[in-house]
């Protein structure tokens, strides 16, 4: 067992160094595009880190969000910095300038480590009760339970957040293409590109589609699905197999709206027939979970494809 | 058994970094997106590894997601090339 556990802590150690090496990489390189694929490869990396911490939900959402969805948005913007901004000014070098951020930052860090030293131990944590509840839920994954159930109020502001977050991108559009698409495929289509976009998202839909099933009871969930799924669309938007539908378009809101109506819906349900707002009763608790997941799942991929894909540029068709 | 499996998963891990620390040195754009494919082989390699290891079998979830979004940020990566008059380097010559 200890040839066991001295391994582990091996690979724990290599895996630390790599990210911190990949994390300063990061910051120290020049090139806006090669920070930006560093940065993609930290996120897949840190995945890891977390999959190592059994926090195997955080792990999921951490390679979806960090790995995926954030670097296209970040490549989109410094695309779109080199297509309309000119070059910034080189800056004249100043021998001192990295003093004053080296110093502050080492100071954060020290004040961290103080922080993570002084935690109490045995931690204080909700985990046992979390667990023993469990069954009132029907569910099996913790988690989930915590996200729906538990603290179901946070998961429905968050969501809503997200549509807000929505619309605050569409009001940056100009006034003619207000209800219009985004333009997001690029003037060239590679080919290669073209087969990646049909053979890609069949996969990835049956992973989302895996991902929202088994997170009643392992890991996995709707964010993680949506985010998927939401890649998936942006894939098939960018090789121009399909056009980004125009944000005027009615399914379109409907879906966007669907997941969070319905989770308020069910919400003041609970008013009606179980203990008060957002406590489900406890013989169909698990079907009324896994249905607002489905509908949020649908309303977490279009809200996320729609905020990558940024503000509609194209004036809608009459 | 778990103490083999765990050290493969370094070894993979390792090589890993050793080739992550070579194509991100690179000054071509398209190598350096070399590093997001390797990620996604080797972590979701090394990820199957330690879920058989620690008998952990939703991390091979997590491998297939790497995997996944690994090949997606290919896609990602032709946002922004074979633009006229961009000033960002072309993929096939020198930044």
């Amino acid at each position: 067992m200890s040839l066991f556990w001295s391994i582990s802590l091996l690979f724990d150690i290599a895996l630390v160094a790599g990210l911190i090496a990949l994390a300063l990489h990061v910051v120290v390189t020049r090139d806006g595009r090669g920070a930006i694929l560093a940065f993609i490869a930290f996120g897949l990396l840190l995945g890891i880190g977390w999959a190592r911490l059994a926090s195997v939900d955080v792990a999921l959402t951490e390679a979806a969000i960090g790995g995926g969805l954030t670097g296209m948005l970040l490549l989109r913007a410094h695309a779109h910095l080199a297509r309309h901004a000119a070059p910034p000014p080189p800056v004249a070098p100043e021998p001192r300038r990295w003093l004053v951020p080296a110093i502050a930052c080492g100071l954060v860090t020290l004040a961290l480590t103080a922080v993570v030293l002084a935690f109490p131990q045995p931690a204080p944590s909700l985990a046992h009760q979390a667990v023993a509840s469990l069954e009132t839920t029907g569910l099996g994954n913790p988690v989930t339970a915590v996200l729906l159930a538990y603290r179901a109020i946070d998961t429905l502001l968050e969501k809503i957040v997200l549509i807000l977050a929505l619309v605050g991108v569409w009001s940056l559009s100009r006034d003619a293409a207000w209800g219009g698409a985004s333009q997001l495929q690029p003037a060239v289509v590679p080919e290669p590109l073209v087969f990646l976009a049909r053979v890609l998202p069949p996969f990835g839909v049956l992973i989302a589609v895996y991902e929202v099933w088994v997170g009643a009871d392992l890991p996995g969930g709707t964010f993680q699905a949506g985010t998927i799924l939401a890649a998936m669309a942006l894939l098939v938007m960018l090789a121009g197999l399909r056009p980004a539908p125009p944000t005027q378009a009615r399914a379109l809101r409907v879906m966007l709206a669907g997941g969070p109506a319905l989770f308020v819906l069910v919400g003041f349900l609970g008013v009606a027939v179980a203990q008060g707002f957002l406590s489900y009763p406890e013989a169909i608790a698990k079907p009324l979970i896994v249905g607002i997941e489905a509908a949020l799942t649908l309303s977490i991929a279009g809200t996320l494809a729609l905020l990558v894909a940024g503000p509609p540029d194209r004036a809608p068709e009459p | 058994m778990a103490e083999s499996l765990t050290l493969i998963a370094l070894f993979v891990l390792l090589v890993g970094a050793a080739g992550l620390a070579i194509v991100l040195r690179s000054e071509i754009a398209i190598e350096k997106l070399m590093a997001v494919q390797l990620l996604g082989t080797g972590g979701g390699a090394t990820l199957l590894l330690l879920g058989a290891a620690t008998a952990q079998p939703a991390l091979a979830d997590v491998a297939l997601l790497l995997v996944l979004l690994s090949a997606f940020s290919c896609a990602a990566f032709t946002l922004g090339e074979g633009e006229p008059n961009d000033g960002i380097a072309k993929p096939d010559e020198p930044s």
